[in-house]
């Protein structure tokens, strides 16, 4: 039996409001004490800047990150964080 | 409720209009020139003879020696989606048109004049015809109706109740979500082959393993994306078309056909001096099959030589001699001329080639692609917080 599946449009549709700068999941090793060592399979050549945000710990959507501003060997700049909440890691620009 | 029609193996279908007899023998659309060699949707006898659709060439003439290769028909396949959704229009459904063989549409607006949810989705089906053997399906939800439509059998069809939507598509298989053939051959990997294998994973982990990809497959799946219907506004037919006494293969002549299109269709009062804005230029070729290339133009115009040279590289890729070619205007523009000011305000000119720029992406890429940024809680230590993305239509 065949499947018409769904089609990119509806996706398209989907995202006719959405947030900017939304966080992107990311695939990071990190070293022992936390900070990332590989971002996306890239290298990281140093960490720029590190800093954390703690906020709604008074809903029942807390938000507690870690953040990393790092260099890439590739020389891009990325910025990171790990969701303490979630245990996992994103991507995001605009922090 | 939210309602799908489902013609599966539309491509197919349309293209086996020109060979009938086909369609009760084990047949496959063909692959088209210059891709990769993989067949289209397949008849119900090649399926019994266990060619699957997707497979590679040489894999299903070995399992189905006698399976017959149709010649791919786009521009068939064009008109006669467009005189489907026509005719669902014409009973007073306002259709949004996701590609070939499948719509979607809201039931609300016509329950009442066919006597509920069964009568509109009925209504919908007759309208299609019964030759395409259509399906219907209608949820709460697009993905659930979609899923509705495709268990459903030919010429019916199938409503899911609100609040059971996540247990019918539970049982359902993963080839319905949007993922590439990697993705599903990873999930297959780790086990997981039902709708609802998918959706009772942590959200987290799965947005982790797979991506933004796998986390909309991951909602859809729990039946939770989708509530809007965008129907399309049904544009007035004007096309024109030219009939070769014998087959065309000269590109003198060609363009000599293409000029005389241009004239006609730039004639027409339905036009009512409005400007072009996407042209379609479709050609039906001398062994049976067909080509169809669209047009956009950077600046929306009605004149026939700006016209003709635009179309002109497009002549040069058609495959072989013609025996007719069609010109259709797609999309005109509101505007109905252009008025050069002697001295224009500053910015002004800047704003006017922004707002052209924008309504030809619009003109090429469909709704939703064009954004704006809007700013909602620039304090927020959350940079997702800060702004909003929003369709910007007009």
């Amino acid at each position: 039996m065949s499947y018409v599946n769904a089609q990119p449009t509806i996706e398209r549709a989907a995202r006719r409001v959405g947030r900017f700068n939304e966080p992107r999941s990311a695939l990071v090793e990190s070293r022992v004490d936390g900070s990332p060592a590989r971002v996306n399979r890239q290298g990281v050549a140093f960490v720029r800047e590190e800093w954390r945000v703690v906020d709604r710990w008074w809903t029942d959507e807390p938000v507690d990150r870690r953040y990393f501003e790092v260099v890439l060997e590739t020389g891009e700049n990325a910025v990171v964080f790990r969701d303490e909440e979630r245990g996992c890691w994103f991507s995001q620009r605009g922090a | 409720m939210l309602a799908c029609i489902v013609i599966p193996g539309f491509t197919l279908r349309a293209a086996l209009r020109a060979r009938p007899a086909l369609a009760h023998r084990p047949a496959a659309l063909a692959p088209v020139e210059g891709e990769e060699p993989l067949i289209g949707p397949v008849t119900a006898a090649a399926e019994a003879a266990g060619v699957r659709p997707g497979m590679r060439l040489g894999e299903a003439l070995a399992t189905c020696p006698s399976l017959a290769l149709v010649e791919p028909d786009p521009a068939g396949a064009e008109q006669a989606w467009e005189e489907i959704v026509r005719r669902l229009e014409d009973v007073g459904i306002a259709v949004e048109p996701v590609g070939h063989g499948c719509a979607y549409f809201d039931t609300r607006g016509v329950e009442r004049l066919y006597g509920g949810v069964e009568g509109a989705l009925r209504r919908a089906l007759a309208a299609v015809g019964s030759s395409w053997d259509p399906r219907a399906g209608a949820a709460e939800r697009r993905f659930a109706a979609l899923a509705a439509a495709n268990v459903a059998r030919p010429g019916q069809a199938l409503v899911v109740e609100d609040g059971r939507a996540s247990g019918f598509l539970a049982p359902l298989p993963l080839e319905l979500l949007p993922l590439d053939e990697r993705r599903r051959e990873e999930l297959a990997e780790l086990g997981l082959r039902k709708v609802g294998d998918l959706a009772a994973l942590p959200a987290a982990a799965v947005g982790e393993r797979l991506g933004a990809d796998g986390r909309k497959a991951w909602n859809l799946a729990r039946g939770e994306q989708g509530r809007r219907v965008r129907a399309r506004k049904p544009a007035a037919e004007l096309a024109e078309v030219l009939e070769f006494p014998e087959a065309v293969g000269n590109e003198l002549t060609l363009r000599r056909a293409v000029n005389v299109l241009l004239d006609r269709l730039l004639a027409r009062p339905e036009r009512a001096d409005r400007l072009v804005r996407k042209l379609a230029l479709s050609a039906r070729l001398v062994g049976g099959g067909s080509w169809r290339r669209t047009l956009t133009l950077r600046e929306p115009n009605a004149e026939r030589d700006r016209l003709r040279i635009a179309l002109g590289p497009k002549l040069a890729e058609l495959p072989g001699p013609v025996v007719a070619l069609r010109l259709e205007a797609v999309e005109l523009a509101r505007s109905t001329g252009r008025q050069l000011e002697l001295v224009r305000p500053e910015g002004d000119e800047l704003a006017g080639r922004l707002g052209e720029g924008l309504r030809q992406v619009r003109a090429s890429t469909g709704g939703g692609a064009v954004c704006t940024v809007v700013e909602v809680a620039p304090w927020s230590r959350l940079p997702e917080q800060r702004a909003l993305l929003v369709a910007k239509d007009e």
